[in-house]
């Protein structure tokens, strides 16, 4: 992605206008990381639109497919529950782009382990996204850890990965040791998947 | 609760009073004969008297599946909500606990125990005697230590002990064989083994007690006197296979690591017969990161012949 000639500001007005706006986008030769990120803060949550990915599940966070973006990217709803957070992974050099929808949810950025390095990993930099904001985060910025840290609310939050990756790498804090998983969907479209 | 609630609404399942300032639930709850769900989270519930009395007498004493108490004070967990014998479900999380009560073994059909955001300090081993208990949250509390009897939860998948003061974890945790998600991250885990000795070598009442075991010298009871026959009745296996054995008093306490689910590098407290053996680990040699495998082994000839001083408490 690269910057654009010209930038345009979208206002995406509901869940699928953002989607259409997002097609368009990304049809073109380049598109601008800011501009994807100004336009999913854009769509102020409604959650009649996305009420029907939200598909929470009690032992731990869900992926909820919303929609294929023609191959260019992936759109999904992730739902956690009170205390439900992931591990530290990468994002298999792809542009991750995360927007809370409902609640809150807490970033952990790291640094990447040393090469022949066996210690603990480095904490950056937190923070706490509150609703509409949204994170971008790449492998070159580094590595993150997300988790709803509250013990009352739920959180959902709007993720967009491009290109779209099925696998990546997770990460033991106190080692950086590192642990390839493939990534599911609790969900397709609104219907759970097996 | 407004007076007349089980008048107005006698079929009421599911009642929400989150985030309404409720200092007390009060006996309007008792007349409720269908209520299978209550959510009470984000109130000023917790000072004596929150609950009603006569819960376990009530319909909800059997009828009530589901109670989120989250984001209140309570500082200990109501004795009357134990009384609860069908909930299935209970939230205390984000309040003031400071102990979880041995009583907790009352609610039988529990399945979902969240207490997560608490100042609990320990863990009653009675909280294993849950038969069906599967997700059990502990994190962001002050817990130091897990007492081994938690490997008998069975039905365990999730259990979530992040950000507390534990410094290692009782060997039985490897039994959890339904454990599908285990958290561990902020805690002060011990990361290398102490450069420590603290080995007692055996006295000679052990090495002989050893020998005759693993040699099967063969005795009667009329050989020996009664006291060293029920001694050599004690004798426990080395859980190193290699090594065919046995331990009395004199054992070894060695921290390992372990590659826990394929995710997790843990350090379990194990006993050993002597420094010179090495744990067992079944889960370290089918480990799917090599890197882990190596370390396991590069601090098994460390600890061969340095030995972690004694962590238990």
């Amino acid at each position: 992605m690269e910057q654009p000639v010209q930038t345009e500001t979208w206002k995406a007005q509901s869940l699928e206008e953002l989607i259409r706006i997002l097609h368009r986008v990304f049809a073109e030769d380049k598109v601008s990381v800011e501009e994807v990120q100004a336009l999913m803060e854009s769509y102020e949550s409604n959650p009649e639109e996305w009420l029907q990915y939200a598909k929470f599940d009690q032992y731990r966070y869900t992926r909820n497919l919303v929609d294929k973006g023609n191959g260019k990217f992936n759109l999904m709803i992730l739902c956690w529950g009170e205390g439900h957070g992931s591990s530290i992974h990468d994002h298999t050099d792809s542009h991750c782009f995360m927007k809370i929808l409902q609640g809150n949810l807490k970033e952990t950025l790291f640094g990447w382990p040393e090469k022949k390095g066996n210690g603990e990993m480095t904490k950056k930099s937190e923070r706490v996204l509150r609703e509409n904001q949204c994170a971008y985060i790449n492998d070159s910025i580094g590595l993150h850890r997300v988790e709803n840290i509250s013990h009352t609310e739920t959180a959902v939050s709007l993720h967009l990965y491009s290109p779209p990756f099925d696998s990546c790498n997770t990460f033991d804090q106190r080692t950086g040791h590192k642990h390839k998983v493939k990534m599911t969907f609790y969900s397709e479209f609104g219907e759970r998947t097996n | 609760l407004p007076a007349g609630l089980s008048q107005w609404f006698p079929a009421l399942e599911v009642l929400d009073v989150s985030g309404t300032g409720l200092t007390e639930l009060g006996a309007e709850l008792l007349a409720l004969p269908h209520l299978r769900s209550l959510l009470a989270k984000n109130n000023r519930l917790g000072g004596p008297g929150s609950l009603p009395k006569g819960l376990g007498e009530a319909p909800l004493g059997r009828s009530l599946r589901v109670l989120n108490l989250s984001g209140n004070r309570f500082a200990e967990v109501p004795p009357a909500l134990l009384e609860l014998r069908g909930l299935q479900s209970l939230s205390l999380g984000g309040n003031r606990l400071h102990g979880i009560p041995s009583d907790i073994q009352e609610l039988r059909s529990l399945e979902f125990l969240y207490l997560g955001g608490n100042f609990i300090t320990s863990i009653p081993p009675e909280l294993a005697n849950l038969p069906s208990l599967s997700y059990l949250v502990l994190c962001d509390n002050k817990i130091q230590s897990i007492p081994p009897q938690l490997a008998q939860l069975h039905s365990l998948r999730s259990l979530s002990l992040h950000n507390n003061l534990l410094t290692y974890l009782p060997r039985e945790i490897l039994n959890l064989v339904h454990l599908e998600e285990l958290s561990l991250r902020g805690n002060p885990l011990v990361v290398r083994f102490v450069r420590d000795l603290t080995y007692n070598p055996p006295s000679l009442q052990e090495l002989a007690g050893r020998t005759i075991k693993t040699r099967n010298v063969a005795y009667a009871p009329s050989d020996l006197p009664e006291n060293l026959v029920r001694y050599l009745s004690l004798a426990s296996n080395c859980p190193n296979p290699k090594c065919g054995g046995v331990y009395f008093d004199s054992c070894v306490r060695q921290i390992k690591f372990v590659d826990f689910c394929g995710k997790y590098r843990i350090p379990l407290m194990h006993y050993l017969c002597s420094p010179e053996c090495s744990s067992p680990c079944s889960s370290a040699s089918q480990s799917s990161t090599s890197q882990s495998e190596s370390d396991s082994e590069d601090e098994a000839s460390v600890a061969a012949r340095r030995m972690q001083k004694v962590l238990l408490g």
